[in-house]
């Protein structure tokens, strides 16, 4: 699936609005076109490829309940199907991993995994502003943002991945965060 | 568009919120802020919006198609709009016989999913089907083992063998009719290695839809004394042809 036109945009916000007004041929739709894209990032923060998949199903039955609460007007689809799945995610993470997580996710682990070379011309605009922006940065704050939101670890764990101190970590991402939004507002 | 947020400190909070670099605790109190304070979610909610576009930097991966029945499952939802839903019952048959358990047990365990299986399921077609309708009736190992081909208009059911496995001499295969969320109905023996015509009462024809499993048991000569398979499920088989097949 590859989410980029502004027509696919407006019919996975169909598709959601009409999934959470209950039309069940909606939410199969949904589920088939926007499925692989968020067990995709769910399998990217869950290491545990079951945890994986129960977030996953926990994403999309609450796409069914709270669908209603969708706005449009706010986000497209996919930013709060992405949302609520790394929310879902990132709140399984911190239920039983605050201290494991990092056994055998040493800092090689964290790798810039920047787009391909032809990614950047498939995307939405979006997704172009926010790369550009993110080019802007220092590598070690670009590689420690991308990797906090890809893999949903806390600051802790992402200093300890990366062996630096706390203070560092924090510093690289604030700094990092403070320098996207200016940018992004431009 | 500029950003809400009183001071870098506050925003930073909620940018990390959105991130996703907060612990449980901060984490929590952000959330909690959110619910009383429309700066607050304004400014994760945007984050959110500018954040979201890297997902597409990670590699899409199809999800195992179990999932998304153990969602409807969850939340009650009926009839799949894709897939009957005897396509559980023939993946179970076939994960159990992929990872080698016996065709008893497959059979034991395709019983208690009919009999336990809800009565919410799609109901049999109530006009008797026209037409031939066909069924290839594969055995474990997937290779099929005979065809069926029912002919409502002479009420009549013609078993051909394909390449059956051999059955012993002092055993009977017998054909059964398996509609959805019921229990099995006899069909009747036929002979393993040689065409074989039964008949179909009017009760069965009724039942033919494509949401119905033929099913072959391996019985005690004659047929099953109980009424209901004794022995193991050699083969299975759907109907297609049927009216509402796919």
């Amino acid at each position: 699936m590859s989410v980029t036109s502004a027509a696919e945009h407006e019919e996975l916000n169909r598709l959601l609005m009409r999934s959470g007004q209950g039309d069940e041929r909606a939410f199969a739709q949904l589920y088939e076109r926007t499925s692989a894209r968020l067990f995709g990032v769910c399998n990217r923060m869950l290491p545990d490829r079951r945890e994986a998949e129960e977030v996953l199903q926990e994403a999309y039955v609450t796409v069914w309940q709270r669908g209603a609460s969708f706005n449009p007007g706010k986000a497209g689809a996919l930013t709060w199907l992405v949302t609520l799945a790394r929310n879902k995610a990132i709140d399984r993470l911190r239920q039983h991993h605050d201290s494991q997580l990092d056994q055998g996710r040493q800092i090689d682990t964290i790798v810039d995994d920047q787009p391909g070379p032809s990614a950047s011309a498939e995307r939405g605009e979006e997704y172009r502003r926010l790369q550009a922006c993110l080019e802007q940065l220092e590598a070690q704050q670009r590689r420690s943002v991308r990797e906090a939101f890809f893999s949903g670890a806390t600051h802790n764990e992402l200093a300890a991945r990366a062996r630096v101190p706390i203070g560092t970590m924090k510093s690289w991402i604030r700094r990092g965060l403070l320098q996207l939004r200016a940018c992004l507002n431009r | 568009m500029s950003v809400p947020g009183d001071s870098d400190q506050d925003h930073l909070r909620y940018a990390e919120y959105a991130l996703g670099v907060l612990d449980a605790d901060a984490r929590a109190a952000v959330a909690q802020e959110m619910l009383v304070s429309e700066q607050a979610a304004t400014a994760v909610a945007w984050w959110q919006r500018q954040l979201a576009p890297l997902a597409e930097d990670i590699g899409e991966i199809a999800p195992a198609a179990h999932l998304w029945r153990g969602i409807r499952q969850t939340l009650k939802l009926d009839a799949p709009p894709h897939r009957p839903e005897r396509e559980s019952l023939w993946e179970s048959l076939r994960l159990w016989q992929g990872i080698g358990v016996g065709a008893s047990l497959v059979a034991a365990a395709c019983l208690v999913v009919l009999v336990v299986a809800p009565a919410r399921q799609e109901q049999p077609p109530s006009v008797v089907a026209r037409g031939l309708m066909v069924s290839t009736l594969k055995q474990d190992n997937g290779v099929a083992g005979w065809t069926a081909t029912l002919d409502p208009d002479r009420k009549q059911i013609i078993v051909v063998p394909a390449s059956p496995a051999a059955v012993a001499p002092e055993r009977s295969t017998e054909l059964w009719l398996i509609p959805p969320g019921r229990k099995p109905v006899p069909v009747g023996v036929f002979a393993p290695g040689a065409v074989t015509t039964l008949s179909l009462s009017a009760d069965l024809l009724t039942q033919l839809g494509p949401t119905v499993i033929l099913a072959v048991s391996v019985e005690p000569l004659g047929g099953s004394p109980t009424g209901q398979p004794t022995g193991p499920v050699v083969a299975t088989g759907r109907i297609s042809g049927a009216p509402g097949a796919a």
